[in-house]
């Protein structure tokens, strides 16, 4: 029987604690990112003229249809000799992820657009507002809180898409994780209490977001 | 800006690449196949009417959705064989890492594709005498699963981006033996570039599929 020892594991915890600190570093960094980038994308794909709708459904189904992992190391090993710059593993991770989820939230943008009943285009167009206007006052307002709950789902799924950064030696936890398990020759204990670290803080972020749903459908301005 | 672009190296080592190919199809197979009837029994299961079963699959579902399932992965291949005594190789801890975590997520999608099933269907069932299982194969699930092809495509779209991730213990798929060739030949741009294009263009056919079955049956219901 194996003799679990955690303690060269909690003896070094500073080192998993600073790798979680680059976890959450890198994922509000693409999320913050994937946002803009998802909005923008969204409106651009619903767009009449061609010329930003085709640009737009072509980004979003490559990036959807692509494997994250394939489109970091294209990121890190591949577009440095394309712009000639020095890419550090952040950079890549940043911008690999904001526009992959990116691609993801346009689609939930949209959808959630779509879903706003053509009597408040109409009613916001005959009072005389100008496109951009209904869209921040008028639709986007009702499409977010409709949206919400596949956000938070898209946001859960970026925050573990982030081990990937691992591969290209960003020090995430994962990476700190590997780093430690060649240490302490403690792969179980290490493994293990990462992946600890991992459910606990998705499952809290998930209990809060269950929570705003709740919250939301209380009064009556979400649809599931 | 003037870089030429030299797809010519990556073109002479094709046989690599379809070596990958062959690779990541095996995975994707096998953690298809595994991910779905696990998914179906621990569907089921969260259904069930005894306690322990119902709390058993709640829990494996909670946790193999809320980890990533590259730790996963490196666990299965790095922590399991610590515990028991088998050799865990790279294909071995692929599978069991990409295979839970799909069943995970499949779970839930056959659970809403039953919980779907409108009551009346079950009691008619039951009313002509069919046993639970008779039920279940003949009425609940023909027509849960029609409701649910849409998100168990998704699914499997997801599966195949997944089996990049066999590549971190090295298992030989097509990440793989880009990287094997980016290395040899010091192209990576063009390497990844054709790798992003042949997930692109097996995917791709696959994603539009979906979209038009979703469509057929958002009309039909």
């Amino acid at each position: 029987m194996y003799n679990w020892d955690f303690l060269p594991v909690l003896s070094e915890s500073g080192l998993l604690l600073a790798g979680f600190r680059n976890t959450l570093i890198l994922t509000a960094t693409a999320l913050t990112g994937g946002l803009a980038v998802g909005l923008l994308l969204a409106l651009a794909r619903l767009s009449h003229r061609r010329l930003l709708s085709l640009p737009a459904g072509i980004v979003i189904e490559v990036f959807r249809t692509t494997p994250p992992l394939v489109q970091l190391f294209w990121f890190y090993f591949g577009l440095p000799i394309i712009l000639s710059v020095e890419m550090t593993p952040f950079l890549a991770a940043a911008l690999t992820f904001t526009i992959q989820s990116g691609a993801f939230f346009a689609e939930i943008f949209r959808a959630g657009i779509v879903s706003i009943e053509k009597g408040q285009w109409e009613a916001a167009r005959v009072i005389g507002m100008t496109h951009s206007q209904l869209m921040r006052r008028i639709i986007l307002p009702q499409a977010v809180k409709r949206m919400f709950p596949s956000m938070m789902e898209r946001s859960i799924e970026l925050m573990k898409t982030t081990t990937l950064v691992a591969t290209v030696s960003y020090a995430d936890l994962l990476y700190e994780a590997n780093e430690l398990a060649q240490k302490t020759f403690r792969p179980l204990e290490v493994y293990t209490v990462v992946a600890l670290i991992y459910f606990i803080s998705i499952t809290f972020i998930s209990f809060l977001a269950a929570r705003l749903e709740g919250r939301f459908a209380r009064s009556g301005e979400m649809t599931r | 800006m003037s870089y030429h672009w030299n797809f010519a190296s990556v073109f002479d080592n094709w046989w690599a690449l379809a070596i990958g190919v062959v690779g990541t199809l095996k995975l994707f197979v096998v953690c298809l196949v595994i991910g779905m009837s696990v998914g179906l029994i621990v569907g089921l299961g969260r259904r069930s009417s005894r306690r322990p079963v119902r709390w058993l699959s709640t829990a494996f579902v909670e946790f193999f959705r809320n980890t990533p399932v590259l730790v996963q992965i490196l666990w299965f291949y790095y922590a399991l064989p610590i515990l028991v005594p088998i050799e865990v190789s790279p294909f071995l801890a692929a599978i069991l890492g990409i295979s839970l975590n799909s069943a995970a997520y499949s779970a839930e999608i056959f659970r809403g594709g039953i919980q779907s099933i409108e009551p009346g269907q079950w009691e008619a069932a039951r009313a002509l005498g069919m046993t639970w299982l008779q039920c279940m194969r003949r009425i609940i699930l023909p027509q849960s699963i029609r409701r649910v092809i849409p998100s168990l495509t998704n699914r499997g779209v997801e599966i195949f981006k997944m089996s990049t991730l066999a590549s971190v213990v090295a298992y030989v798929e097509l990440l793989q033996q880009g990287k094997l060739i980016a290395s040899l030949n010091f192209n990576p741009l063009e390497v990844y570039t054709v790798i992003a294009a042949i997930f692109l263009i097996i995917l791709y056919p696959i994603v539009r599929v979906t979209y038009a079955v979703e469509r057929r049956l958002a009309r039909s219901d």
